[in-house]
């Protein structure tokens, strides 16, 4: 077993390396070499799939061997793939090998078997039946490509928390898968898969809380995450998460003790123009937002609201308290909402 | 459309100007015409591919390639561009291939090393979220750094767009009535012009599903007629497999796709060579059609289509099988459907005497045995009474009561067959052979087909329990087959004697040599078959306890088999 570990602890160098300009220097017999090997990494994947204490060893073998850990044992099974793709895009491949891995990817007809003669066609397919279904986007929920990318990020994790065992590596793990990601994009997939999270068979505890630490883990980043996205999204994952409810409007609370009422004016405004923060109307379109959303989610929002009026004084007239001012505007539009039944 | 047609000279013109000045045109115009006209275009498109593909393989370097070719470079690469090229069903494949053709391992010259790094960008293009895009560069640092490949992100990603779009519309179906959240029709027309390249694309199976079975508020047609044909094809040619609600809905809202259907089942009938009804059963059952026929309207055009068969090939006994067993299946699935949502027969027959149609539904396996000539005695006084009616006068009106008989043809084998086994009263019976042997009277001809049958008869019964016959015992009979002119006669008088030699105590063992007389001499040798091949589907549904006559029947099956 110890030269089988030992192999696999060569993979994320060889994606490495066709990652890299070293492949300047390869030519067609290289190339072979190199896809023989992901060949090889695929057979290992299927004799070892079913068996899950080498499997697991395999797995943490190849963790060891990154110093950021994220290929694990399924990278094994998609390797011939994931290699052919890494160097059909590294322009330094040289002409000979480039034509040899063009050959050998997209199989003409009388190709040597044992290879998935369909797998880049329909890869082509697909990507043109994204552009064509593009139409312009009807869903009030994240955008199809943010799903697609939430779906896959969701089933890594679950492999990871099939294999990885420990929460704290787990994290880790997704820091290191998130980091790469400017950040709106990074919460928009987060966003996501906590959204497809809750629907139908997909629910998983143990992933959602992997999910919500990261998010709630550093202050700076969940504000982030909240000046980000929808509002009418965050009080969605508001109502199916009950632990974002509490730091949310906390947050929230922050950002509404920084609103100062201009008197000659006559509204709220932002005390320091420059900061991340929310003015009078996107603060008062949260809290709405929040009391459309479930019972429990309305009832604390309001409870919220109201004790930190009585914390203010508990008066009743507008401008004293933005508190107040928000109950109010929150008074009128369950008003408007009850006549609409 | 000059391109794509099969040429005459060995290496085929390959017609670079049309195909440019088409994929030059696709690339600027974004409307729905000329996206109509791309959809339209794509089969002879891909053959194009093709035909440049066998032609470029064998030249030596891509140098000569585009020496040969000038345009093919400008040609391919706006091709690469067009989603609706690419989507569509082999194209892509045959795409990159050429692309591969044009690749050089050690490139010579400049035009060379330009084209090796025009080629590697356009699969690019074709297969990675990379950096060639900019818009998804962070979608491909993201997947590889998950160790995914564009693959799972692509599929993934369709997946996705297909459920959202069958949310959309299954939404909309549901508060159809709500007009502000209605889709418009236009975009569900143009949903479905984009679907017709990516038809036999698994993942859109789903989409497609929804869109056959959505209906907008108005009564027009809102899926465009590319698309249903489209899908209808892929149907038929088995490239998709749909659920049945879904086809009958595309048949049902589009006439075209029906009667191409219909047509294609019985060109696919014609093409084989029929050993039992069993296979043809299985055939017409494949096809959907007796199931859909559940629909009145939709049973109602494919009974006209095969009428209009039947009466284009002059009745051929084949065509008759056909229309006979599609019927039978028909009834299956009718009777098989929920009370409910049952149409009433008259929905399916409205022109026709509802109490002849109510007996002639009726399957001989729901009735006794015993009560069959009863039955068949019912339906012939009923039959003779309508005719005797003077409202049946024009030739059409006979016409359509005969196809009605026909197409239950399993009552006249029972018929014929209750007139040698049973005692029955022979006249009504012997009518009613008569009638479907010959439906005109005009110059008395049915009623001398009726003497004549009736000779026959008697003279069959005299030795239907002789167990010792032979050929010359027989001779009366098998020349009034041989000898006469009239073509009626002779068929009832085939079908009679074939049941004798089945059914009577001797008759099987002069069976095989009276069988080959008949067929030799005279031209019926298509109607015994089919008389053959329907008594054994019968005898395998309803069983024939006599193990001689089945023992006979397949030896005499046999024999057709070989000979054919």
């Amino acid at each position: 077993m110890e030269p089988v570990l030992g192999q696999v602890e060569q993979l994320p160098a060889l994606l490495a390396v066709s990652r890299s300009a070293l492949v300047r220097d390869w030519d067609s017999l290289t190339l072979d070499r190199a896809l023989e090997w992901a060949r090889y990494f695929q057979h290992l994947y299927d004799r070892f799939r079913a068996r899950p204490q080498l499997r697991e060893a395999l797995g943490r073998r190849l963790r060891r061997s990154q110093p950021c850990p994220l290929l694990g044992f399924p990278a094994l099974g998609c390797c011939p793939q994931l290699l052919g793709l890494a160097l059909l895009e590294n322009r330094a491949l040289p002409p000979a090998a480039c034509r040899r891995l063009l050959r050998s990817l997209l199989q003409p007809p009388c190709a040597g078997p044992g290879s998935d003669p369909r797998g880049l066609e329909l890869l082509a397919r697909r990507k043109a039946a994204a552009r064509l279904l593009a139409l312009p986007h009807h869903d009030p929920g994240p955008e199809p490509q943010l799903q697609a990318e939430a779906r896959l990020l969701l089933s890594r994790l679950r492999q990871e928390g099939q294999e990885a065992g420990e929460a704290a590596g787990q994290l880790r793990w997704l820091c290191g898968a998130l980091e790469p990601l400017p950040q709106p994009r990074a919460f928009g997939v987060v966003a996501a898969a906590l959204a497809l999270l809750k629907q139908g068979a997909e629910g998983d505890e143990c992933t959602a809380g992997l999910l919500l630490s990261w998010l709630l883990g550093n202050q700076e980043r969940f504000s982030a995450f909240c000046l980000c996205i929808p509002c009418s999204h965050l009080a969605f994952l508001a109502g199916h998460y009950s632990q974002l409810r509490r730091p949310y409007l906390d947050l929230l609370t922050g950002w509404g003790r920084h609103l100062h009422y201009d008197p000659l004016q006559g509204q709220w405004v932002k005390s320091c123009l420059d900061k991340a923060e929310l003015s009078w109307e996107e603060l008062r379109e949260r809290f709405i937002c929040l009391c459309q959303g479930s019972t429990p989610l309305k009832e604390q929002t309001q409870a919220a609201l109201e004790f930190l009026r009585t914390q203010d004084g508990d008066f009743r007239v507008r401008g004293l308290s933005v508190w107040t001012d928000l109950l109010m505007e929150m008074g009128c539009s369950w008003r408007v909402e009850f006549q609409n039944l | 459309m000059d391109c794509g047609m099969a040429q005459d000279t060995t290496v085929p013109k390959l017609n670079f100007e049309y195909w440019l000045d088409k994929a030059i045109e696709w690339g600027q115009a974004t409307t729905l015409e000329s996206q109509k006209d791309v959809c339209l275009h794509l089969p002879q498109l891909q053959e194009f591919l093709h035909q440049l593909y066998e032609t470029i393989k064998h030249l030596q370097g891509p140098t000569v390639a585009i020496q040969q070719f000038p345009l093919i470079g400008q040609l391919l690469g706006r091709l690469c561009w067009n989603p609706f090229v690419i989507g569509y069903d082999e194209s892509q494949k045959t795409l990159m291939w050429c692309l591969c053709c044009l690749y050089s391992s050690e490139p010579q010259n400049a035009v060379e090393l330009k084209a090796n790094s025009w080629i590697r960008s356009l699969l690019c293009h074709l297969l990675s979220s990379s950096k060639w895009e900019s818009n998804e560069a962070e979608t491909s640092t993201f997947i590889s750094a998950l160790g995914y490949t564009s693959a799972d992100y692509y599929c993934h990603l369709v997946k996705n767009m297909v459920i959202s779009l069958v949310t959309e519309l299954r939404e909309n179906q549901c508060n159809g009535l709500n007009i502000q959240e209605s889709i418009s029709a236009s975009r569900v027309n143009a949903i479905s012009i984009f679907c017709v390249p990516l038809i036999t694309l698994p993942d859109l199976t789903p989409l497609l599903e929804t869109l056959l079975l959505y209906h907008g508020g108005s009564s027009k047609e809102i899926l465009s007629s590319e698309f249903l044909e489209a899908v209808n094809e892929a149907f038929l040619k088995k490239k998709i497999s749909l659920p049945e609600s879904a086809v009958f809905n595309l048949w049902l809202r589009h006439l075209p796709s029906l009667e191409k259907a219909t047509l294609h089942l019985l060109d696919q009938l014609f093409s084989i060579h029929l050993n039992s009804l069993e296979e043809v059963a299985c055939v017409i059952k494949d096809s959907l059609l007796p199931q859909a026929a559940s629909h009145p309207a939709i049973f109602r055009i494919v009974n006209e289509i095969f009428k209009n068969a039947l009466m284009e090939t002059d009745g051929t006994p084949e065509v008759m099988t056909i229309i006979r067993v599609f019927t039978q299946l028909f009834l299956q699935a009718y009777q098989n459907e929920n009370k409910q949502y049952k149409f009433p027969l008259k929905a399916y027959f409205p022109y026709h005497h509802q109490p002849l149609v109510r007996s002639l539904v009726r399957r001989p396996f729901e009735l006794p045995t015993t009560y069959w000539s009863q039955h068949v005695k019912h339906i012939s006084d009923m039959l003779k009474a309508i005719l005797e009616d003077t409202n049946i006068s024009s030739l059409t009106d006979l016409f359509e009561i005969w196809f009605l008989v026909a197409c239950f043809g399993e009552w006249l084998d029972i018929a014929a067959e209750q007139l040698l086994k049973a005692a029955v009263e022979p006249g009504p019976v012997l009518w009613l052979l008569a009638f479907y042997y010959c439906p005109k009277n005009e110059n008395q001809q049915r009623t001398e087909t009726m003497v004549e049958a009736q000779a026959v008869y008697n003279h069959l019964m005299t030795l239907f329990s002789h167990t010792d016959l032979s050929l010359k015992d027989l001779e009366a009979a098998v020349h009034r087959v041989t000898g006469v002119e009239h073509c009626c006669n002779q068929q009832l008088t085939t079908h009679l004697l074939t049941n004798f030699l089945l059914f009577s105590s001797g008759g099987h063992k002069i069976a095989q040599e009276c069988i080959y007389n008949i067929t030799e001499i005279t031209d019926t040798r298509k109607e015994v078959y089919n008389l053959l091949i329907h008594t054994a589907y019968r005898f395998n549904h309803s069983g024939e306890e006599n193990q001689r006559t089945v023992k006979l029947m397949n030896e005499l099956l046999q024999k057709f088999t070989l000979k054919v």
